[in-house]
Protein backbone atom coordinates (compact mmCIF):
# COMPACT_ATOMS: atom_id res chain seq x y z
CA UNK A 1 0.00 0.00 0.00
CA UNK A 2 2.91 2.69 0.74
CA UNK A 3 4.02 1.65 -2.75
CA UNK A 4 0.94 3.05 -4.02
CA UNK A 5 0.48 5.97 -1.91
CA UNK A 6 4.21 6.92 -3.06
CA UNK A 7 3.64 6.79 -6.64
CA UNK A 8 -0.17 8.32 -6.47
CA UNK A 9 2.49 11.18 -4.55
CA UNK A 10 4.66 11.72 -7.31
CA UNK A 11 2.33 11.11 -10.04
CA UNK A 12 0.03 14.52 -8.91
CA UNK A 13 2.93 16.24 -8.31
CA UNK A 14 4.32 15.65 -12.17
CA UNK A 15 0.58 16.21 -13.03
CA UNK A 16 1.30 20.06 -11.56
CA UNK A 17 4.78 20.64 -13.42
CA UNK A 18 2.64 20.36 -16.64
CA UNK A 19 1.30 23.66 -17.07
CA UNK A 20 -0.71 22.24 -20.63
CA UNK A 21 -2.32 19.50 -18.19
CA UNK A 22 -3.15 22.02 -15.06
CA UNK A 23 -4.69 24.46 -18.00
CA UNK A 24 -6.87 22.06 -19.17
CA UNK A 25 -8.10 20.60 -15.69
CA UNK A 26 -8.42 23.53 -14.00
CA UNK A 27 -8.75 26.61 -15.73
CA UNK A 28 -10.45 25.56 -19.08
CA UNK A 29 -13.56 24.47 -17.18
CA UNK A 30 -13.98 27.74 -14.92
CA UNK A 31 -13.46 29.89 -18.53
CA UNK A 32 -16.47 27.70 -20.06
CA UNK A 33 -19.04 28.15 -17.36
CA UNK A 34 -17.84 32.27 -17.05
CA UNK A 35 -18.35 32.11 -21.03
CA UNK A 36 -21.58 30.69 -20.48
CA UNK A 37 -22.41 32.01 -17.49
CA UNK A 38 -21.86 35.54 -19.59
CA UNK A 39 -24.42 34.20 -22.32
CA UNK A 40 -27.26 32.64 -20.08
CA UNK A 41 -26.05 33.77 -16.45
CA UNK A 42 -29.42 35.89 -16.59
CA UNK A 43 -32.22 33.98 -17.93
CA UNK A 44 -32.38 30.89 -15.71
CA UNK A 45 -33.92 27.24 -16.86
CA UNK A 46 -37.13 26.31 -15.15
CA UNK A 47 -36.53 26.74 -11.24
CA UNK A 48 -33.34 26.68 -11.74
CA UNK A 49 -30.24 29.13 -11.98
CA UNK A 50 -27.68 29.34 -14.49
CA UNK A 51 -25.00 27.87 -11.88
CA UNK A 52 -27.20 25.25 -10.17
CA UNK A 53 -27.33 23.45 -13.72
CA UNK A 54 -24.01 24.44 -14.99
CA UNK A 55 -21.58 23.86 -12.17
CA UNK A 56 -22.64 20.29 -11.70
CA UNK A 57 -22.56 19.79 -15.45
CA UNK A 58 -18.86 20.83 -15.52
CA UNK A 59 -17.93 18.93 -13.01
CA UNK A 60 -18.96 16.15 -14.65
CA UNK A 61 -17.55 17.09 -17.57
CA UNK A 62 -14.24 17.19 -15.67
CA UNK A 63 -14.63 13.54 -14.72
CA UNK A 64 -13.87 12.83 -18.37
CA UNK A 65 -11.07 15.32 -18.85
CA UNK A 66 -9.45 13.67 -16.00
CA UNK A 67 -10.12 10.10 -16.85
CA UNK A 68 -9.40 10.52 -20.52
CA UNK A 69 -6.57 12.75 -20.23
CA UNK A 70 -4.99 12.33 -16.39
CA UNK A 71 -5.33 8.89 -16.58
CA UNK A 72 -5.83 7.50 -20.12
CA UNK A 73 -3.71 9.56 -22.56
CA UNK A 74 -1.19 9.72 -19.73
CA UNK A 75 -1.01 5.95 -19.62
CA UNK A 76 -1.05 5.58 -23.23
CA UNK A 77 2.28 7.67 -23.39
CA UNK A 78 3.74 5.52 -20.77
CA UNK A 79 3.12 2.70 -22.93
CA UNK A 80 4.88 3.98 -25.19
CA UNK A 81 7.62 5.28 -23.96
CA UNK A 82 8.73 1.84 -22.04
CA UNK A 83 7.81 3.68 -18.28
CA UNK A 84 5.67 0.63 -17.79
CA UNK A 85 7.72 -2.31 -19.45
CA UNK A 86 9.90 -0.67 -17.30
CA UNK A 87 7.98 -1.27 -14.28
CA UNK A 88 7.46 -4.78 -15.51
CA UNK A 89 11.08 -6.16 -14.24
CA UNK A 90 10.45 -4.56 -11.17
CA UNK A 91 8.47 -6.53 -8.17
CA UNK A 92 5.58 -3.54 -8.49
CA UNK A 93 1.96 -5.69 -10.00
CA UNK A 94 0.25 -3.92 -12.65
CA UNK A 95 -3.18 -3.36 -9.85
CA UNK A 96 -0.78 -1.16 -7.72
CA UNK A 97 -0.12 0.63 -10.45
CA UNK A 98 -3.46 1.56 -11.61
CA UNK A 99 -4.80 1.83 -8.19
CA UNK A 100 -1.66 4.69 -7.79
CA UNK A 101 -3.04 6.48 -11.11
CA UNK A 102 -6.73 5.85 -9.58
CA UNK A 103 -6.14 7.65 -6.66
CA UNK A 104 -4.47 10.18 -8.62
CA UNK A 105 -6.90 10.94 -10.88
CA UNK A 106 -9.00 11.32 -7.79
CA UNK A 107 -7.43 13.75 -5.70
CA UNK A 108 -6.40 15.95 -9.20
CA UNK A 109 -10.71 15.39 -9.99
CA UNK A 110 -11.75 16.71 -6.17
CA UNK A 111 -9.56 19.65 -6.13
CA UNK A 112 -11.17 20.68 -9.68
CA UNK A 113 -14.55 20.04 -8.40
CA UNK A 114 -13.78 22.43 -5.27
CA UNK A 115 -12.22 24.98 -7.73
CA UNK A 116 -15.35 24.88 -9.60
CA UNK A 117 -17.70 24.75 -6.56
CA UNK A 118 -16.19 27.26 -5.33
CA UNK A 119 -15.73 29.45 -8.11
CA UNK A 120 -19.66 29.04 -8.57
CA UNK A 121 -20.56 30.29 -5.02
CA UNK A 122 -18.84 33.23 -5.44
CA UNK A 123 -19.83 34.47 -9.03
CA UNK A 124 -23.12 33.18 -9.38
CA UNK A 125 -25.17 32.30 -6.00
CA UNK A 126 -24.34 28.27 -6.17
CA UNK A 127 -25.86 26.52 -2.93
CA UNK A 128 -24.36 23.67 -1.95
CA UNK A 129 -26.16 20.73 -3.16
CA UNK A 130 -29.02 19.88 -1.72
CA UNK A 131 -28.32 15.99 -0.72
CA UNK A 132 -24.45 16.03 -0.04
CA UNK A 133 -24.15 12.98 0.63
CA UNK A 134 -25.62 11.47 -2.34
CA UNK A 135 -24.03 13.97 -4.79
CA UNK A 136 -20.49 12.26 -3.26
CA UNK A 137 -21.97 9.14 -3.63
CA UNK A 138 -23.08 9.72 -7.63
CA UNK A 139 -19.27 11.40 -7.91
CA UNK A 140 -18.17 8.05 -6.84
CA UNK A 141 -20.29 5.85 -8.98
CA UNK A 142 -19.19 8.13 -11.98
CA UNK A 143 -15.37 8.01 -11.29
CA UNK A 144 -15.74 4.41 -10.85
CA UNK A 145 -17.25 4.01 -14.02
CA UNK A 146 -15.40 6.40 -16.12
CA UNK A 147 -11.90 5.72 -14.90
CA UNK A 148 -11.52 2.32 -16.01
CA UNK A 149 -13.82 2.92 -19.00
CA UNK A 150 -11.38 5.54 -19.90
CA UNK A 151 -8.41 3.82 -19.52
CA UNK A 152 -9.47 0.40 -21.37
CA UNK A 153 -10.86 3.06 -24.35
CA UNK A 154 -7.32 4.27 -24.45
CA UNK A 155 -5.09 1.37 -23.98
CA UNK A 156 -6.32 0.01 -27.32
CA UNK A 157 -4.41 3.14 -29.04
CA UNK A 158 -1.36 2.22 -30.30
CA UNK A 159 0.50 5.74 -29.31
CA UNK A 160 -0.19 8.71 -27.46
CA UNK A 161 -1.63 10.74 -30.15
CA UNK A 162 -4.04 8.06 -30.92
CA UNK A 163 -4.84 8.33 -27.19
CA UNK A 164 -5.25 11.85 -27.41
CA UNK A 165 -7.26 11.59 -30.60
CA UNK A 166 -9.60 9.02 -29.58
CA UNK A 167 -9.87 10.89 -25.98
CA UNK A 168 -10.96 14.48 -27.98
CA UNK A 169 -13.58 12.68 -29.92
CA UNK A 170 -15.37 11.32 -26.55
CA UNK A 171 -14.64 14.61 -24.32
CA UNK A 172 -16.09 16.68 -27.61
CA UNK A 173 -19.05 14.39 -28.49
CA UNK A 174 -20.18 14.23 -24.97
CA UNK A 175 -19.86 17.87 -24.24
CA UNK A 176 -22.17 18.65 -26.64
CA UNK A 177 -24.41 16.14 -27.11
CA UNK A 178 -25.18 14.94 -22.96
CA UNK A 179 -26.59 17.80 -22.12
CA UNK A 180 -23.59 19.60 -20.25
CA UNK A 181 -23.76 22.03 -22.33
CA UNK A 182 -26.47 23.32 -24.48
CA UNK A 183 -29.69 21.92 -22.73
CA UNK A 184 -31.15 18.79 -24.85
CA UNK A 185 -34.46 20.49 -24.77
CA UNK A 186 -33.07 22.54 -27.59
CA UNK A 187 -31.99 19.94 -29.70
CA UNK A 188 -33.70 17.21 -32.49
CA UNK A 189 -35.19 14.37 -31.07
CA UNK A 190 -32.65 12.35 -32.74
CA UNK A 191 -29.90 13.95 -30.55
CA UNK A 192 -32.00 13.46 -27.58
CA UNK A 193 -31.62 10.14 -27.85
CA UNK A 194 -28.82 9.93 -28.89
CA UNK A 195 -27.63 11.19 -25.86
CA UNK A 196 -28.82 8.59 -23.74
CA UNK A 197 -26.22 6.12 -25.07
CA UNK A 198 -23.42 8.32 -23.75
CA UNK A 199 -22.23 7.75 -20.36
CA UNK A 200 -21.67 11.45 -19.09
CA UNK A 201 -25.06 11.71 -19.75
CA UNK A 202 -26.64 9.67 -16.64
CA UNK A 203 -23.53 11.15 -15.07
CA UNK A 204 -24.49 14.80 -15.63
CA UNK A 205 -28.33 13.49 -14.64
CA UNK A 206 -27.18 12.00 -11.29
CA UNK A 207 -25.32 14.78 -10.21
CA UNK A 208 -27.68 17.77 -11.44
CA UNK A 209 -30.16 15.69 -9.72
CA UNK A 210 -28.63 15.48 -6.02
CA UNK A 211 -27.31 18.95 -6.68
CA UNK A 212 -31.10 20.33 -7.12
CA UNK A 213 -33.44 17.87 -6.43
CA UNK A 214 -33.80 14.31 -4.76
CA UNK A 215 -31.29 12.18 -3.25
CA UNK A 216 -29.44 9.30 -5.20
CA UNK A 217 -32.28 6.85 -4.48
CA UNK A 218 -34.47 8.43 -6.79
CA UNK A 219 -32.27 8.11 -9.28
CA UNK A 220 -32.11 4.11 -10.03
CA UNK A 221 -31.55 3.88 -13.70
CA UNK A 222 -29.00 6.41 -13.50
CA UNK A 223 -26.76 4.90 -10.60
CA UNK A 224 -27.51 1.09 -12.56
CA UNK A 225 -26.22 2.41 -15.66
CA UNK A 226 -23.10 3.79 -14.41
CA UNK A 227 -22.75 0.71 -11.79
CA UNK A 228 -23.19 -1.60 -14.96
CA UNK A 229 -20.32 0.32 -17.15
CA UNK A 230 -18.10 0.19 -14.06
CA UNK A 231 -18.85 -3.36 -13.91
CA UNK A 232 -17.62 -3.92 -17.70
CA UNK A 233 -15.12 -1.35 -18.40
CA UNK A 234 -13.25 -2.51 -15.22
CA UNK A 235 -12.98 -6.44 -16.19
CA UNK A 236 -11.89 -5.00 -19.72
CA UNK A 237 -9.36 -2.74 -17.94
CA UNK A 238 -7.72 -5.66 -16.11
CA UNK A 239 -8.29 -8.33 -18.73
CA UNK A 240 -6.83 -6.05 -21.63
CA UNK A 241 -3.64 -4.09 -19.63
CA UNK A 242 -0.53 -4.42 -21.67
CA UNK A 243 2.77 -3.20 -20.61
CA UNK A 244 4.13 -2.41 -23.66
CA UNK A 245 3.06 -1.52 -27.04
CA UNK A 246 3.71 -4.38 -29.04
CA UNK B 1 31.36 -21.72 -10.06
CA UNK B 2 27.96 -22.51 -10.19
CA UNK B 3 25.37 -22.30 -12.98
CA UNK B 4 23.02 -19.17 -13.02
CA UNK B 5 21.44 -18.52 -16.03
CA UNK B 6 20.59 -21.98 -18.42
CA UNK B 7 18.85 -21.87 -21.66
CA UNK B 8 17.71 -24.84 -23.19
CA UNK B 9 17.17 -25.16 -26.91
CA UNK B 10 15.05 -21.53 -26.91
CA UNK B 11 12.88 -20.89 -30.04
CA UNK B 12 10.60 -17.15 -30.23
CA UNK B 13 8.56 -16.61 -33.71
CA UNK B 14 7.12 -13.27 -33.67
CA UNK B 15 3.95 -14.06 -37.15
CA UNK B 16 6.02 -16.37 -39.50
CA UNK B 17 9.56 -14.83 -38.27
CA UNK B 18 11.60 -16.76 -36.43
CA UNK B 19 13.20 -14.40 -33.96
CA UNK B 20 15.24 -17.03 -32.04
CA UNK B 21 16.42 -20.60 -33.26
CA UNK B 22 17.10 -23.42 -30.77
CA UNK B 23 19.56 -21.29 -28.19
CA UNK B 24 21.28 -22.95 -25.70
CA UNK B 25 23.77 -21.73 -23.55
CA UNK B 26 24.56 -21.40 -19.64
CA UNK B 27 26.14 -18.52 -17.46
CA UNK B 28 28.14 -18.78 -14.21
CA UNK B 29 27.90 -16.59 -11.24
CA UNK B 30 29.97 -13.75 -11.41
CA UNK B 31 30.53 -13.76 -14.85
CA UNK B 32 30.44 -10.96 -17.42
CA UNK B 33 28.22 -12.35 -19.89
CA UNK B 34 28.51 -10.92 -23.70
CA UNK B 35 25.33 -11.84 -26.18
CA UNK B 36 26.94 -9.95 -29.40
CA UNK B 37 25.27 -9.52 -32.99
CA UNK B 38 23.88 -7.22 -35.28
CA UNK B 39 20.70 -5.43 -35.08
CA UNK B 40 17.91 -7.74 -35.38
CA UNK B 41 19.66 -11.01 -34.62
CA UNK B 42 17.55 -11.82 -31.61
CA UNK B 43 19.63 -10.60 -28.90
CA UNK B 44 17.00 -8.23 -27.48
CA UNK B 45 14.33 -11.19 -27.44
CA UNK B 46 16.58 -14.30 -26.13
CA UNK B 47 17.47 -11.46 -23.39
CA UNK B 48 13.65 -10.55 -22.54
CA UNK B 49 12.49 -14.41 -22.47
CA UNK B 50 15.69 -14.90 -19.97
CA UNK B 51 13.89 -12.10 -17.97
CA UNK B 52 10.37 -13.50 -17.94
CA UNK B 53 8.65 -11.04 -20.04
CA UNK B 54 8.22 -13.14 -23.28
CA UNK B 55 7.10 -16.08 -23.34
CA UNK B 56 9.50 -18.53 -24.99
CA UNK B 57 7.81 -21.16 -28.00
CA UNK B 58 9.77 -23.76 -26.85
CA UNK B 59 12.86 -24.54 -24.73
CA UNK B 60 13.44 -24.35 -20.90
CA UNK B 61 14.65 -21.53 -19.16
CA UNK B 62 15.95 -21.77 -15.52
CA UNK B 63 16.99 -18.50 -14.18
CA UNK B 64 18.13 -18.60 -10.27
CA UNK B 65 16.37 -21.85 -10.00
CA UNK B 66 13.46 -19.94 -11.28
CA UNK B 67 11.22 -20.74 -14.73
CA UNK B 68 11.22 -16.70 -15.63
CA UNK B 69 7.91 -16.30 -17.04
CA UNK B 70 5.80 -18.04 -14.74
CA UNK B 71 7.23 -16.80 -11.35
CA UNK B 72 8.44 -13.70 -12.47
CA UNK B 73 6.74 -12.03 -9.08
CA UNK B 74 10.28 -13.93 -7.30
CA UNK B 75 12.10 -13.23 -10.24
CA UNK B 76 12.14 -9.41 -10.01
CA UNK B 77 13.30 -9.52 -6.90
CA UNK B 78 16.76 -11.02 -7.52
CA UNK B 79 17.26 -9.59 -10.95
CA UNK B 80 17.81 -6.20 -11.84
CA UNK B 81 17.02 -5.34 -16.04
CA UNK B 82 18.00 -1.96 -17.73
CA UNK B 83 15.96 -2.03 -20.75
CA UNK B 84 16.82 -1.07 -24.14
CA UNK B 85 15.44 2.57 -25.13
CA UNK B 86 12.84 2.49 -22.31
CA UNK B 87 12.37 5.71 -20.10
CA UNK B 88 10.94 6.99 -17.04
CA UNK B 89 8.78 10.01 -16.33
CA UNK B 90 10.16 13.09 -18.31
CA UNK B 91 9.04 15.05 -15.56
CA UNK B 92 10.70 13.09 -12.56
CA UNK B 93 13.59 13.88 -10.45
CA UNK B 94 16.84 12.02 -10.41
CA UNK B 95 15.65 11.53 -6.55
CA UNK B 96 12.47 11.04 -7.14
CA UNK B 97 12.90 8.16 -9.59
CA UNK B 98 15.49 6.42 -6.80
CA UNK B 99 13.31 6.79 -4.33
CA UNK B 100 10.55 5.14 -5.96
CA UNK B 101 12.50 2.35 -7.08
CA UNK B 102 13.56 1.82 -3.85
CA UNK B 103 9.96 1.29 -2.11
CA UNK B 104 9.11 -1.39 -4.75
CA UNK B 105 12.13 -3.55 -3.05
CA UNK B 106 11.28 -5.06 0.37
CA UNK B 107 14.78 -5.41 1.39
CA UNK B 108 17.38 -2.77 2.09
CA UNK B 109 18.91 -0.94 -1.02
CA UNK B 110 22.35 0.44 -1.61
CA UNK B 111 20.59 4.01 -2.89
CA UNK B 112 23.60 6.02 -0.97
CA UNK B 113 26.44 3.86 -2.53
CA UNK B 114 24.96 3.91 -6.18
CA UNK B 115 24.59 7.67 -6.11
CA UNK B 116 28.44 8.02 -4.88
CA UNK B 117 29.50 5.39 -7.55
CA UNK B 118 27.82 7.02 -10.57
CA UNK B 119 28.30 10.14 -9.10
CA UNK B 120 24.71 11.48 -9.52
CA UNK B 121 24.78 13.59 -6.42
CA UNK B 122 24.74 16.77 -8.36
CA UNK B 123 22.06 15.70 -10.49
CA UNK B 124 19.63 14.20 -7.92
CA UNK B 125 16.96 17.29 -8.21
CA UNK B 126 17.13 17.39 -12.28
CA UNK B 127 14.27 16.03 -13.91
CA UNK B 128 14.29 13.03 -16.67
CA UNK B 129 13.73 15.17 -19.68
CA UNK B 130 17.20 17.32 -18.81
CA UNK B 131 19.75 15.18 -18.74
CA UNK B 132 22.05 14.18 -21.20
CA UNK B 133 22.17 10.27 -22.92
CA UNK B 134 24.87 9.36 -20.76
CA UNK B 135 23.20 10.66 -17.40
CA UNK B 136 19.85 9.01 -18.20
CA UNK B 137 21.86 5.85 -18.86
CA UNK B 138 23.17 6.28 -15.55
CA UNK B 139 20.12 7.06 -13.96
CA UNK B 140 18.83 3.40 -15.29
CA UNK B 141 21.27 1.90 -14.50
CA UNK B 142 21.18 3.07 -10.85
CA UNK B 143 17.43 1.65 -11.15
CA UNK B 144 18.13 -1.30 -12.23
CA UNK B 145 21.06 -2.14 -9.63
CA UNK B 146 19.08 -0.48 -6.33
CA UNK B 147 18.40 -3.47 -4.71
CA UNK B 148 21.80 -5.25 -5.32
CA UNK B 149 19.95 -7.88 -7.85
CA UNK B 150 21.92 -11.28 -8.02
CA UNK B 151 21.95 -11.09 -11.75
CA UNK B 152 22.19 -7.91 -13.42
CA UNK B 153 20.41 -7.76 -17.17
CA UNK B 154 21.81 -4.88 -19.38
CA UNK B 155 20.47 -4.36 -22.97
CA UNK B 156 22.89 -2.67 -24.84
CA UNK B 157 24.16 -0.47 -21.85
CA UNK B 158 26.33 1.89 -23.67
CA UNK B 159 24.43 2.77 -26.78
CA UNK B 160 24.40 6.06 -28.12
CA UNK B 161 27.31 7.28 -25.65
CA UNK B 162 30.21 8.98 -26.85
CA UNK B 163 33.47 6.87 -26.65
CA UNK B 164 34.56 8.29 -23.03
CA UNK B 165 31.15 7.71 -21.21
CA UNK B 166 31.34 4.59 -22.85
CA UNK B 167 34.69 3.59 -20.84
CA UNK B 168 32.88 4.70 -17.68
CA UNK B 169 30.53 3.03 -18.25
CA UNK B 170 32.48 -0.05 -18.69
CA UNK B 171 34.29 0.83 -15.13
CA UNK B 172 30.85 0.94 -13.87
CA UNK B 173 29.72 -2.55 -14.86
CA UNK B 174 33.10 -3.94 -13.62
CA UNK B 175 32.40 -2.38 -10.26
CA UNK B 176 29.34 -3.86 -9.92
CA UNK B 177 30.69 -7.50 -10.98
CA UNK B 178 33.02 -7.13 -7.74
CA UNK B 179 30.24 -5.97 -5.90
CA UNK B 180 28.97 -9.83 -6.61
CA UNK B 181 26.68 -9.57 -8.82
CA UNK B 182 26.50 -11.45 -12.11
CA UNK B 183 26.11 -9.69 -15.48
CA UNK B 184 24.33 -10.20 -18.51
CA UNK B 185 24.39 -8.13 -21.35
CA UNK B 186 23.55 -7.23 -24.94
CA UNK B 187 25.95 -5.14 -27.43
CA UNK B 188 27.06 -4.80 -31.09
CA UNK B 189 29.96 -2.71 -30.50
CA UNK B 190 32.34 -5.67 -30.49
CA UNK B 191 35.15 -3.49 -28.93
CA UNK B 192 32.90 -3.28 -25.67
CA UNK B 193 32.32 -7.24 -26.02
CA UNK B 194 36.12 -7.74 -26.48
CA UNK B 195 37.09 -5.21 -23.45
CA UNK B 196 34.02 -5.60 -20.81
CA UNK B 197 33.29 -9.78 -21.50
CA UNK B 198 34.83 -12.98 -19.68
CA UNK B 199 32.51 -14.65 -22.34
CA UNK B 200 30.52 -13.79 -25.57
CA UNK B 201 27.87 -15.49 -27.25
CA UNK B 202 27.79 -14.77 -30.89
CA UNK B 203 23.62 -14.74 -32.36
CA UNK B 204 23.17 -13.77 -35.70
CA UNK B 205 19.96 -14.56 -37.22
CA UNK B 206 18.56 -15.93 -34.07
CA UNK B 207 21.04 -18.46 -33.74
CA UNK B 208 23.95 -19.21 -31.61
CA UNK B 209 26.71 -19.76 -34.25
CA UNK B 210 30.15 -19.12 -31.10
CA UNK B 211 30.57 -18.96 -27.82
CA UNK B 212 33.74 -18.61 -25.91
CA UNK B 213 36.00 -16.14 -24.14
CA UNK B 214 36.97 -13.18 -26.50
CA UNK B 215 40.88 -14.04 -26.87
CA UNK B 216 39.95 -17.92 -27.40
CA UNK B 217 37.41 -17.08 -30.21
CA UNK B 218 39.50 -14.90 -31.82
CA UNK B 219 42.44 -17.79 -31.42
CA UNK B 220 40.04 -20.74 -32.58
CA UNK B 221 38.84 -18.42 -35.71
CA UNK B 222 42.15 -17.84 -37.50
CA UNK B 223 41.21 -14.06 -37.53
CA UNK B 224 44.85 -13.49 -37.93
CA UNK B 225 46.30 -11.02 -40.15
CA UNK B 226 48.93 -9.05 -41.91
CA UNK B 227 48.73 -5.53 -41.99
CA UNK B 228 51.26 -3.42 -44.30
CA UNK B 229 51.83 -0.52 -45.97
CA UNK B 230 52.58 -0.43 -49.59
CA UNK B 231 51.68 2.51 -52.74
CA UNK B 232 52.52 -0.03 -55.27
CA UNK B 233 51.12 -3.39 -54.53
CA UNK B 234 48.91 -5.14 -57.19
CA UNK B 235 45.71 -5.46 -55.03
CA UNK B 236 44.63 -7.86 -57.71
CA UNK B 237 47.22 -10.33 -57.33
CA UNK B 238 46.89 -10.91 -53.14
CA UNK B 239 43.62 -12.98 -53.06
CA UNK B 240 45.32 -15.74 -55.19
CA UNK B 241 48.41 -16.04 -53.07
CA UNK B 242 48.46 -19.46 -50.64
CA UNK B 243 46.92 -19.17 -47.71
CA UNK B 244 44.64 -15.70 -48.15
CA UNK B 245 41.35 -16.10 -47.01
CA UNK B 246 40.41 -12.26 -47.42
CA UNK B 247 41.91 -8.70 -48.16
CA UNK B 248 40.82 -5.58 -47.11
CA UNK B 249 42.50 -2.14 -48.59
CA UNK B 250 41.80 1.28 -47.10
CA UNK B 251 44.18 4.06 -48.81
CA UNK B 252 47.65 2.63 -48.63
CA UNK B 253 47.18 -0.49 -46.32
CA UNK B 254 46.91 -3.81 -46.47
CA UNK B 255 44.61 -6.24 -44.36
CA UNK B 256 45.23 -9.38 -45.24
CA UNK B 257 43.51 -12.22 -43.45
CA UNK B 258 45.27 -15.80 -43.71
CA UNK B 259 44.80 -18.87 -42.35
CA UNK B 260 48.73 -19.72 -42.34
CA UNK B 261 50.34 -15.88 -41.35
CA UNK B 262 54.09 -17.89 -42.20
CA UNK B 263 52.91 -18.94 -45.72
CA UNK B 264 51.08 -15.46 -46.91
CA UNK B 265 54.21 -14.05 -45.63
CA UNK B 266 56.76 -15.84 -47.33
CA UNK B 267 54.97 -15.24 -50.68
CA UNK B 268 54.61 -12.01 -50.26
CA UNK B 269 57.71 -11.23 -49.35
CA UNK B 270 58.90 -13.12 -52.33
CA UNK B 271 56.79 -11.63 -54.76
CA UNK B 272 57.40 -8.06 -53.36
CA UNK B 273 61.51 -8.75 -53.40
CA UNK B 274 60.71 -9.94 -57.60
CA UNK B 275 58.78 -6.93 -58.74
CA UNK B 276 60.99 -4.25 -56.70
CA UNK B 277 57.49 -3.57 -54.45
CA UNK B 278 57.58 -1.74 -51.46
CA UNK B 279 56.45 -3.26 -48.36
CA UNK B 280 56.31 -1.20 -45.15
CA UNK B 281 55.13 -1.28 -41.45
CA UNK B 282 54.84 -5.33 -42.13
CA UNK B 283 53.26 -6.64 -38.65
CA UNK B 284 51.50 -9.56 -37.87
CA UNK B 285 48.02 -8.45 -35.53
CA UNK B 286 45.46 -9.95 -33.79
CA UNK B 287 42.02 -9.68 -35.91
CA UNK B 288 39.27 -7.99 -33.24
CA UNK B 289 35.80 -9.48 -32.76
CA UNK B 290 34.98 -6.66 -34.88
CA UNK B 291 36.66 -8.70 -37.88
CA UNK B 292 35.66 -11.79 -36.95
CA UNK B 293 32.14 -10.77 -36.71
CA UNK B 294 32.15 -9.22 -40.30
CA UNK B 295 33.95 -12.66 -41.69
CA UNK B 296 30.95 -14.47 -39.84
CA UNK B 297 28.19 -12.28 -41.73
CA UNK B 298 30.28 -13.12 -44.71
CA UNK B 299 30.25 -16.06 -44.91
CA UNK B 300 26.78 -16.01 -44.09
CA UNK B 301 25.80 -14.18 -46.94
CA UNK B 302 27.71 -16.28 -48.86
CA UNK B 303 25.60 -19.51 -48.14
Amino acid sequence: MNVVWKLAQLETKMFFRDRLSVFWTFLFPVVMIWLFGSMFGDNAEGNFSFAALFVPSWIGVNIVTTSFFTLGTVLAGYRETGVLRRYQSTPLQPWKILAAHTVQGTVIFLCSALLLLVFGMLLYDLELPLYIGSTLAALFLSIAAFFPFALFITSLAKNTQSAAAISSLFLNVMIFLSGATFPLEMMPEVLQYTARILPLYYVIELLRGTWNEAPIMEYGLESMVLIGIAVVSTILAARFFRWSGQ
Amino acid sequence: MAVVIKVDRLTKSFGKVQAVKGVSFSVKKGEIFGIIGPNGAGKTTTLEMIEGILKPDSGTIDVLGLTPNKELQQLNQRIGVQFQATSIQKKMKVKEALDLFAAFYPGKVMKQQLVEMLGLEEKMNVRFEDLSGGWKQRVTLALATLHQPEIIFLDEPSMGLDPHARREMWTLIRRLREKGSTIVLTTHYMEEAEQLCDRVAMIYSGELKAMDRPSALLEQSGAMLITFQSDDFPYVKLPTMPGVVKVEKEEDTFKVYSDDLQLTSYHLFTYGHQENLSLNHFQFTKGTLEDLFVQYLEKEEAK
